[in-house]
């Protein structure tokens, strides 16, 4: 029995020293492809963390991304970057803070649009005082290396999972699933519903915040079009409708299989790439609208009479 | 600045035309809203589509953009109906995809979008195309307007106006009204709601594909120029209050006026902010629409 469970903690941990050496084994290439898994990775669980467990569906984390990628953009040279990309996260967790007490107010697809269009919005503010300021793009020079860039995502993408889990096996998590089922109830029954439903946006924000930050740092370039581009918050509730679950494995498999159809297609023709995207979209909400984890879990165990 | 620009007849005129064109998007997306509580974030592809046929029949064999208009908006009935067949019913078929259909078709639609935009970039490349049609200026009371411009506000305001009549006066624009008013009781009733749901989809997209058509006529069109179309619209039902019909000509106004007002007093790069400002208030003061139907919280 003792034994089990030093295997079931030594294997993740075996796992992540594999993963931690990988700068040693890829080419720049691959470790590029490595990164941007880890990065929707990271994303995807946060974004779980909330839109998963609670089941309000949010189009936001884009503006939780970019705002990070802004606020490290901002502090380049100014603070140094160990402290400028937890700030990241700090900031793309009060803009949440600030957008979550009006927004969580409104429920179901009025959820859905409002998070799109609170998203846009910030992104065109962004967009006018940049061009106020007679800014057209920032270029970043001297930023970290790939590898340096890639522990620190495997870092984020670790916690990322970490906080799902912990999230999801606590109180906070059950009470959040008691909204999902029924918010009503739920608050009837004595959860707080506002202030979970609060905490709980706030605390998925400061994941894409920290991730936008690094990934800006791996671009150079800051472009307040491309940074709050609402294709990342689509992409992640694909990877989510993929995976199918709102276990930490959920996101996990979908991040891999949406990575893996992306570098098969993806530098040969973008348009392709996003076709392709569409149609496993559709076809996943159609026909696999439990997703990867939730199928494997049906054929794995026994059929019940 | 002279504030008396405000009140001239330019700036009215450019308000109705910018209204008779939302209106012809947000009717068609608050149809398929309220009938089947779907949310289409493809309708702006139709736009799209209704675009490039015009402006495709007119650059290949100069055929005027207000005929092809009328094939644009047959082919786009068509592809309604298809999806509708092909896509929604599967949606319905399934209790739990049922179960949260407003997500559920949010992200179906969604796919569709993409996957009409890179196809039609595959197609026609992604630059911006245009053509000059009709662009003679024309002198009404004081108004200069492109003679363009004036048929797209007769054309789409006309349109509104036969909608009108027909959601009040034909059987199957009272069938959908009913619907929208409640389904199940409309069912009970003897209305064929699947029957219904294809008309819905054929009408709503041919609408959008009609305004496609005439926006190619003043504008610039291009692979991704449907998605500001679909924000205006959702922005302009829920001004209106979802599956209330009425509500969203009402609101095409309130919005065509904030936006044409709005860039007159500051600038056109104040647009998107003023546009997106607007969803947000009203989405957050009165979700249930400027004109109070009461909506049922899930």
């Amino acid at each position: 029995m003792r034994r089990r469970h030093i295997a079931l903690l030594a294997a993740p941990v075996v796992a992540v020293g594999l993963c931690a050496m990988l700068p040693l084994m890829l080419d720049p290439y691959g470790l590029g492809i490595a990164l941007n898994l880890l990065t929707w990775i990271a994303l995807a669980e946060s974004w779980a963390m909330f839109s998963g467990l609670s089941g309000y569906i949010s189009l936001g984390h884009a503006v939780f991304y970019g705002a990070g990628a802004y606020v490290t953009v901002l502090l380049w040279q100014v603070v140094p970057l160990w402290l400028a990309i937890p700030l990241s996260g700090l900031a793309a967790g009060l803009l949440a803070l600030a957008l979550g007490w009006p927004c969580l107010r409104v429920r179901g697809p009025y959820f859905v649009i409002l998070t799109l269009g609170v998203s846009e919005f910030v992104k065109y503010i962004v967009i006018s005082s940049e061009a106020a300021l007679g800014r057209n793009g920032r270029l970043l020079i001297g930023t970290p290396s790939l590898a340096v860039l890639f522990e620190s995502m495997l870092a984020v993408a670790i916690i990322s999972m970490i906080v799902l889990y912990v999230v999801r096996s606590s109180r906070l998590g059950a009470g959040l699933l008691a909204i999902r089922e029924d918010e009503v109830a739920a608050e009837a029954v004595g959860v707080n519903a506002a202030a979970l439903k609060l905490v709980t946006f706030t605390l998925s924000a400061l994941i894409p915040g920290v991730v936008g930050g690094l990934m800006i740092l791996r671009s150079t370039y800051f472009e307040p079009l491309q940074a709050f581009n609402p294709t990342t918050s689509f992409t992640i509730v694909t990877i989510a409708i993929l995976g199918g679950s709102d276990e930490v494995a959920g996101p996990f498999l979908g991040a891999v299989l949406l990575v893996l159809i992306s570098e098969l297609l993806w530098v040969r023709a973008p348009e392709v790439y996003m076709i392709i995207l569409g149609v496993l979209l559709i076809g996943f909400v159609l026909f696999v609208p439990e997703g990867l984890l939730g199928r494997a879990q049906r054929l794995l165990t026994p059929a019940k009479s | 600045m002279d504030l008396s620009v405000l009140f001239s007849a330019q700036l009215l005129a450019s308000v109705l035309v910018l209204a008779s064109l939302y209106a012809l998007v947000a009717i068609g997306l608050n149809l398929v809203y309220g009938t089947m509580r779907l949310l289409n974030v493809a309708h702006g592809e139709l736009v799209m589509l209704g675009g490039y046929a015009a402006y495709w029949a007119f650059a290949q064999w100069g055929i005027s953009p207000l005929l092809a208009a009328l094939a644009g908006m047959v082919i786009a009935a068509g592809i309604g109906g298809l999806i509708y067949v092909a896509v929604v019913r599967r949606l319905f078929r399934s209790p739990n995809l049922l179960a949260r259909i407003e997500s559920n078709s949010l992200l179906v639609f969604f796919g569709i979008s993409i996957i009409v935009q890179n196809i039609t970039a595959l197609a026609f490349t992604a630059n911006s195309r245009g053509y000059s049609y009709l662009d003679d200026v024309i002198e009404i009371g004081g108004a200069r307007i492109a003679a363009n411009r004036l048929a797209t506000l007769a054309v789409a305001g006309a349109t509104c106006l036969a909608c009108a009549l027909f959601f009040r006066y034909a059987r199957s624009g009272m069938a959908m009204r009913a619907i929208i008013q409640h389904r199940d009781a409309a069912a009970l009733v003897g209305i064929d709601v699947d029957r219904v749901n294809v008309q819905v989809f054929a009408l709503g997209f041919a609408l959008a594909a009609l305004a496609g058509a005439l926006i190619s006529m003043s504008q610039q069109i291009s692979p991704f120029m449907g998605f500001p179309f679909t924000v205006s619209g959702f922005v302009i039902i829920i001004l209106g209050g979802l599956g209330n019909l009425t509500g969203s000509i009402i609101g095409s106004l309130i919005l065509a006026a904030v936006e044409v007002y709005g860039v007159t007093l500051m600038s056109p790069s104040f647009r998107s902010i003023l546009v997106y400002g607007v969803f947000i208030a009203a989405l957050l003061l009165r979700p249930q629409g400027l004109l109070g139907r009461s909506i049922r919280a899930r």
